[in-house]
């Protein structure tokens, strides 16, 4: 199998709470509990989501050594989604349409679109999305390599449905909590405000305030 | 699920700080960091920046190309009090080196570029654990600046010592 990416864009998640090793069984069972099903053949519009393993698209099989990212855990999640194809919709009520000399009433419209999606789905052939992320369990940290909204939501669901853990999205505040500041420091961050820095600008209006040295300086923080 | 206000709404403004402090300790100290562990990283500002709006009223700034930090227009916004919401970053330690855009309010990396992989990789299995130690790297990387921020930024005196420093050196 190709090697991991090395490029692109990658979110930071943090959790809480123990994990199975992911040499273990119990590892893998969790992934295989909720491992993906396909949809190729379903006649209805729908999503799967679902573990696969970078060496196995399948979601037959999740072999410790398919799972080795180095120091981390290569995790792989497939969203296939099966949609009707709009342009298709469109062009047979366009076709009703004109056959009739008429628009199409929206109980007809509704008929059209639940027989076509009956004819065509079982030939639509579902839209595939692999998300990968490395896990690294002594650190509790998982880099996802996604950073659009549905595949944060997709991946991060699924993960607490194999592990019964939510994941916690890393911002300045979580990674702050995070960083082993002590107590005393990290009591002061939740009441932080913002440094107002002096604006060269007005002192330039100004020339009789302070200097910009003293303005920051008295610059005022609720926490101070 | 955390069903709480998202720190990245409370307190962006913190990553914010922290990216604009990047540049301060980049252009008077040279951009090389002690982390703990003794690891020494370099970091410097790349070919793209954008500046936070200072509410939501005024537009954001961004600049992009050749050394946007050199510009009038960025002196100018540092001036102003603005704060750094993105940049490009260039992150080296050792022979290593990674770019990236750092998202100050959500701390996330995107347009990451890799350190070319390592020499003695001769499978795809090799190079895959040569990149997610890379990718580790770097995410330990800017939570350890991260950190060393943060300890200036809450003591207690940070606005008469480095804070009073940072402020010279942009209204300069």
């Amino acid at each position: 199998m190709p090697p991991i990416r090395k490029s692109g864009g990658v979110v930071v998640y943090y959790w809480d709470g123990d994990l199975p090793a992911p040499a273990d069984a119990a590892f893998a069972a969790a992934l295989a509990n909720r491992r993906f099903r396909t949809i190729e053949n379903a006649a209805s519009e729908e999503v799967s989501i679902g573990w696969v393993t970078p060496a196995d698209p399948t979601g037959d099989s999740f072999d410790a050594e398919d799972l080795d990212g180095g120091l981390g855990a290569w995790l792989r999640c497939r969203i296939d989604k099966k949609t009707l194809p709009k342009k298709w919709l469109q062009i047979h009520r366009d076709a009703a349409e004109k056959a009739r000399g008429k628009k199409l009433s929206a109980r007809e419209r509704r008929e059209l679109k639940d027989d076509l999606a009956e004819k065509l789905l079982p030939r639509v052939l579902p839209t595939i999305q692999l998300v990968d992320a490395l896990l690294f369990p002594e650190r509790r940290t998982v880099l996802l390599f996604a950073t659009s909204k549905g595949a944060r939501e997709a991946f991060t669901k699924l993960f607490f449905e194999s592990f019964a853990l939510p994941l916690e999205r890393a911002n300045p505040l979580q990674s702050a909590l995070r960083a082993g500041l002590g107590r005393e420091a990290e009591s002061r961050l939740h009441g932080l405000e913002p440094v107002r820095w002096p604006r060269a600008d007005a002192e330039a209006r100004h020339p009789q305030r302070r200097p910009a040295r003293d303005v920051a300086t008295a610059a005022q923080e609720t926490d101070a | 699920m955390n069903q709480g206000p998202d720190g990245a709404e409370t307190h962006g403004f913190l990553g914010e700080e922290f990216l604009t402090w990047l540049w301060f300790r980049w252009e008077t100290g040279g951009g090389e960091f002690t982390l703990p562990g003794g690891r020494v990283v370099g970091v410097a500002l790349d070919d793209f920046l954008s500046f936070a709006a200072p509410s939501d009223d005024e537009t954001e700034q961004t600049l992009r190309r050749g050394l946007p930090t050199r510009t009038a227009e960025a002196r100018t916004a540092l001036r102003q009090g603005r704060r750094l919401r993105k940049a490009r970053l260039l992150v080296a330690e050792g022979a290593r080196q990674w770019t990236t855009t750092l998202d100050a309010p959500t701390l996330t990396c995107s347009g990451v570029r890799l350190p070319d992989d390592a020499e003695e990789c001769e499978s795809d299995v090799d190079r895959t654990g040569d990149r997610a130690a890379n990718w580790l790297a770097l995410h330990e990387i800017v939570q350890a600046l991260y950190a060393t921020f943060l300890r200036e930024r809450l003591r207690p005196d940070y606005l008469q010592t480095a804070g009073a420093e940072q402020a010279t050196w942009m209204a300069s």
